[in-house]
């Protein structure tokens, strides 16, 4: 198996736009304060099927999985392979089903937008996306519903608290591997309407998203959901460490292949996924931006930053449902139930 | 444009010369690939941009090429060295950023030329690098690609080879797939024309503005981007290659500016370059840079 590390080191490059963050809104529409309220104690604790985040999904988006997956609407098929990591998918489309989501909310980093954070309101994106790194593994025919509503306060609220947004209604935007692929393996039916949001970074730029303003974004998010009174899963689209094979040998899915990139890298996975597994969100979040240093982790373009943003970074809760490589890559597949929480 | 690179404008291409140092090699351009460049209402600067790019345009026709051989950063991959072999590429691209925009949604027809493409997947697996044949219907063709290809040849007369760019591929990699294309031209008896389609400084000014509004990021940036320029046109292309990598970490160049190694490996661009025009394109530094044959 022949390897390479990236030659040139990618550095944090992105001229953020920034503006003192304000809302306008937010508490127009709940009538509310911002932040996280903590009931007083003679206030009933959250009907755990009420509105809300009712969880957190750290889902990664290896187009391998989906590809094992054979289902229907991929052209390609496969022998299997990457199990383990497909299995704790499994597992978490049953607990999907069990907190009975009105939407899933969903950050992933393919849908690239140089200018901006990007808001999908096209009402029902369906197209047929060719993967343009791995053709080969994932040509799929989409057909989802948007959650306009919602898309649209998320954008609004990403505006109001000063970030530079776009509410895409173009049908002809290509939705991208990433995107589908997460959707796929955590609601295969598609029958959870989607909110689907860019990542404002660029490869070819080496760009990297500026995590403050994930957070940010995270942030309104959670106001939207809030404000509009959705029951709904954010789900944070990243590999972990992301050095990987620079070749394919022979057959995609044959296992013998496929173990972490190296020592090092598994190593702060490991590092990081225990604070997951420990509910320390406080240090998992200073611990973040020295993974990416160290591993080159997915995380800079600031999906599980995003995520946990719109969590309220809570602590003690966490769970990891697996890890495995991808071409080498750490993939780990995390939860984190907030029901009975808020 | 400074008067520097004024001084060393000049048109020093043989129109209609069918020679070159292989007698395969028609020229190379170096061209940004956003998409501003296909505005109805450009700013003035990209304006420029446009009427430049479709001056070289001639030049490489003028000089006899048969076929473009196209790097573009905005396709980057991360396996390996993907080349395109579908024989004809047809469809309408919406950037997934510019969307909203004129410039924003493009129709595209690209026919391949198959045998050099071929020819140049087996040459870039003889120097062992791996050259990943790609041919899917609906294949998504990046901006890049069809701004060049539509501004360098927009009555479609010449066929195309385009070759990803690797994310993680270093610039003796990226430099073998231009000499590889050299070696495929000649074998197949071919006269190329090659574009690299990358822009220079990348700040991209993370606001919406109106064409007018433009202007390159900052200083520091125009000021790497006209130093680079002026080496090209002085014809100090080795002192360019020495230094892109502070020129990457100081002005972001777009992708490393790796493309410029894409030219080198054809071994024809180690001379003074028309540099034709520069300007901003969103903040990021963008030119029109001709090596004639």
């Amino acid at each position: 198996m022949s390897r390479a590390f990236p030659v040139i080191s990618v550095r944090a490059m992105s001229s953020v736009f920034k503006v003192p963050v304000g809302d306008r809104t937010w508490q127009r529409r709940t009538g509310g304060s911002p932040g996280h309220p903590t009931p007083a104690a003679d206030e009933p604790v959250r009907d755990c099927r009420g509105p809300g985040i009712v969880a957190g999904i750290l889902a990664p988006h290896p187009p391998q999985l989906l590809y094992a997956e054979n289902p229907s609407q991929n052209e390609p098929t496969s022998e299997g392979g990457w199990e383990v990591l497909r299995w704790a998918y499994e597992d978490l489309r049953r607990r999907i089903r069990e907190m009975e989501p009105d939407v899933i909310v969903l950050h992933a980093p393919h849908w690239i937008t140089m200018v901006g954070h990007h808001v999908n309101c096209v009402p029902n994106p369906k197209g047929f996306s060719v993967e343009p790194i791995f053709p080969h593994l994932l040509r799929y025919r989409y057909d989802f519903r948007t959650d306009v509503e919602l898309a649209e306060a998320i954008a609004d609220q990403a505006s109001d608290d000063g970030l530079v947004t776009r509410k895409m209604r173009n049908e002809g935007v290509r939705v991208d591997y990433a995107t589908i692929t997460a959707l796929h393996l955590l609601s295969p039916d598609w029958d959870i309407p989607v909110v689907s949001l860019s990542a404002n970074n660029n490869p070819y730029f080496y760009s990297t998203s500026s995590l403050d303003q994930m957070e940010i974004l995270g942030e309104s998010a959670r106001k939207a959901i809030e404000g509009l009174g959705r029951r709904a899963i954010v789900a944070g689209s990243n590999s972990l460490s992301h050095l990987h094979w620079e070749r394919e040998l022979g057959l995609p899915e044959d296992m013998t292949y496929e173990h972490a990139y190296n020592h090092h890298q598994y190593r702060w996975d490991m590092r990081l996924l225990d604070l997951i597994r420990a509910g320390r969100t406080r240090e998992l979040r200073e611990m973040i931006p020295e993974h990416i240093r160290q591993t080159e982790s997915e995380t800079k373009a600031g999906s599980l930053s995003w995520m946990l943003s719109a969590l309220g970074w809570p602590e003690d809760v966490g769970e990891v449902l697996t890890y495995g490589t991808v071409i080498g890559t750490g993939n780990a597949v995390c939860l984190w139930d907030m029901r009975g929480r808020q | 444009m400074n008067d520097t690179m004024n001084d060393t404008m000049n048109d020093t291409v043989n129109e209609g010369a069918t020679t070159g140092t292989h007698g395969h090699f028609a020229g190379a351009v170096l061209m940004p690939g956003m998409p501003q460049l296909l505005a109805a209402d450009p700013a003035p600067v990209w304006a420029e941009l446009t009427a430049e790019s479709k001056h070289v345009g001639t030049l490489l026709r003028d000089a006899g090429a048969e076929t473009l051989v196209v790097l573009s950063t905005q396709w980057f991959t991360v396996l390996g060295h993907q080349v395109q072999l579908d024989p004809r590429l047809r469809g309408v691209r919406v950037d997934e950023n510019w969307y909203d925009f004129d410039y924003g949604t493009m129709p595209y027809d690209l026919r391949t030329d198959v045998e050099l493409a071929e020819q140049w997947a087996k040459e870039i697996e003889r120097t062992g690098l791996e050259a990943r044949r790609t041919h899917y219907e609906h294949f998504p063709i990046d901006t890049g690609m069809i701004v060049a290809t539509g501004l360098l040849d927009p009555a479609d007369t010449l066929p195309v080879v385009q070759v990803s760019c690797n994310l993680y591929a270093g610039v003796e990699a990226i430099s073998t797939l231009g000499r590889a294309v050299m070696d495929a031209a000649s074998a197949v008896g071919r006269r190329v024309a090659v574009v690299a389609v990358s822009g220079l400084s990348s700040g991209l000014i993370q606001q919406w503005i109106t064409p007018g509004e433009d202007h390159v990021e900052s200083a520091r940036n125009e000021e790497w981007d006209r130093r680079v320029l002026g080496l090209l046109a002085e014809g100090r292309f080795g002192e360019v290659m020495e230094l892109r990598e502070q020129y990457a970490r100081e002005a972001q160049a777009d992708s490393q500016l790796r493309a410029l190694a894409f030219l080198e490996g054809t071994g024809q661009v180690n001379r003074p370059a028309d540099v034709r025009a520069y300007g901003p394109l969103w903040g990021t530094g963008g030119a029109v840079v001709h090596w004639a044959p």
